[in-house]
């Protein structure tokens, strides 16, 4: 398929591209210059750019939507609301059957459910709240939303929270602190890209409407949030489960058997 | 009280402004292209006046559809990133209230026997610029209330404005709209994210309007 990537260039994008490269034509485009390591086709773009993102859309199969921007106000409207409407207006321009959306869990489970609930879904109605990132993320997304249910493209919504580099557990932000509270809902890096492949991938069938989200994490035993929408759905297998992170016995058995017989 | 009224330029906002000023103290205020006269310029920027222009208010009036006019661009924008700038501001300001004046066009898609009311979904344009930011503001003001920044009464107008066509079965007259507008700011029966159909009382009234008559009694007679 024929891949149009916007906003490419971010933490998640190398990941998305490296799932994907072998089997689809990225079209990558951001309003940075490309990793030095990226070999393919790119196009600078800012995802605002409502007739530019039309442009880059035409003969594209599928539209990712990877940009984001948090801390200032303006350029998160832009980014995360504009975005999604430029990205909208191209799939609808082109009739471009698949978009797949991505953001933050908190564009829809806010603290209103996180802080009192367990067993959070995908399905939920959504309920942002104020926060900047959250709320202008929640607007992209019922963007989304109006333009799937009038012009019946599909819409996947993947929804991250925390993620982890595979070698040592540490985020972007922090270093890895072992056998403390985390944050339950954590994806290793490798799986946040090939979950954007299943999405891509994932046959007509399976969905249940033309708009449907997904909570992106392996599967983890506290139970506060629920992925198995994501696995039944989307078929997708994470290979990280980040158990370093919540296994007190995960790097020290007490059996003392460190080696299979 | 002390009330702010946006896109005060706007013909919806001219209408309520002359019926709301005997009553009440009025500061107008529309972005800087529109302005003129005692309407003061704002473009409702973070990090701009908004501060200045809320000291002493006690309520906003909103004009959540059709109050401007533009690019789909710009449009967007103003019902998003401004409608958050001027609630952000309005909470750290101490206003209580938004009233937002939306419309029922947002419910226009359901057919005319369906018994819509405010339990049904809106079901906004993607095409029709002004209804999905009109929609798009709605969805600003909820989430303020949600987390409880500031009360807001969503005020779903019929339209159009008093026409005599028989055939505008959803129409409003101005008298109804103002008489809501000023009923809503005083009622104390409200949660902190309410909406309220109001369009006026003929043959073949399209929208049911009970809620108002509930929560906003000195409409009830006119309903």
């Amino acid at each position: 398929m024929k891949v149009l990537i916007l906003g490419g260039n971010g933490m998640l994008g190398p990941w998305a591209v490296t799932a994907m490269k072998d089997r689809h034509d990225i079209l990558l485009t951001d309003i940075n210059d490309p990793y030095p390591e990226y070999q393919g086709e790119f196009l600078k773009l800012s995802v605002d750019d409502i007739d530019g993102v039309v442009d880059a859309a035409q003969g594209m199969d599928v539209i990712v939507n990877l940009s984001v921007l948090r801390p200032d106000r303006r350029l998160a409207f832009d980014v995360n609301t504009m975005g999604n409407y430029a990205m909208m207006v191209a799939a609808r321009e082109h009739r471009i059957k698949r978009v797949i959306n991505t953001g933050p869990h908190f564009q829809l489970v806010g603290q209103q459910y996180e802080d009192w609930d367990f067993d959070l879904n995908p399905d939920m109605p959504p309920a942002p709240g104020t926060r900047l990132y959250a709320h202008t993320k929640a607007l992209g997304s019922e963007i989304c939303r109006v333009f799937s249910e009038r012009h019946g493209i599909q819409v996947l919504t993947l929804m991250y929270y925390n993620m982890k580099h595979t070698w040592n557990l540490g985020g972007p932000e922090a270093s890895p602190t072992y056998h403390e509270d985390m944050v339950p809902f954590s994806t290793a890096w490798p799986d946040c890209g090939t979950a954007v492949r299943a999405a891509v991938e994932v046959p007509d069938e399976r969905l249940s409407s033309n708009f449907e989200a997904f909570f992106v994490f392996p599967d983890l035993p506290h139970r506060k949030f629920n992925n198995e929408k994501t696995r039944r759905v989307l078929g997708w297998v994470p290979r990280y489960h980040v158990e370093a992170l919540w296994n007190k016995q995960f790097r020290l058995p007490p059996s003392g058997l460190h080696e299979a017989f | 009280m002390n009330l702010l009224l946006t896109s005060a330029a706007s013909s919806v906002a001219q209408l309520l402004a002359s019926a709301l000023g005997d009553t009440h103290k009025l500061r107008l205020t529309d972005l800087r292209a529109k302005a003129t006269g005692e309407i003061i310029a704002n473009d409702l920027d973070h990090g701009g006046d908004i501060d200045d222009l809320l000291e002493g208010i006690d309520a906003i009036i909103n004009i959540g559809y059709q109050g401007q006019v533009g690019s789909e661009k710009a449009l967007i924008d103003y019902h998003t990133r401004a409608m958050y700038n001027l609630l952000w501001s309005a909470s750290e300001s101490g206003v209580k209230r938004v009233i937002n004046v939306s419309t029922l066009r947002l419910f226009e898609n359901y057919e005319e026997n369906l018994a819509v009311t405010e339990k049904w979904r809106s079901t906004p344009s993607s095409q029709d610029i002004e209804l999905l930011a009109a929609h798009l503001t709605e969805c600003v003001c909820k989430e303020f209330a949600r987390d409880r920044m500031i009360q807001a009464v969503n005020l779903r107008f019929g339209w159009p404005f008093d026409s005599s066509d028989k055939a505008d079965t959803a129409r409003i007259s101005t008298d109804l709209a103002v008489g809501a507008v000023n009923a809503a700011l005083e009622s104390q029966e409200l949660i902190h994210w309410q909406d309220i159909h109001v369009q006026s009382k003929v043959e073949n009234q399209r929208y049911l309007t009970n809620t108002a008559a509930r929560l906003l009694p000195t409409l009830a007679e006119k309903l």
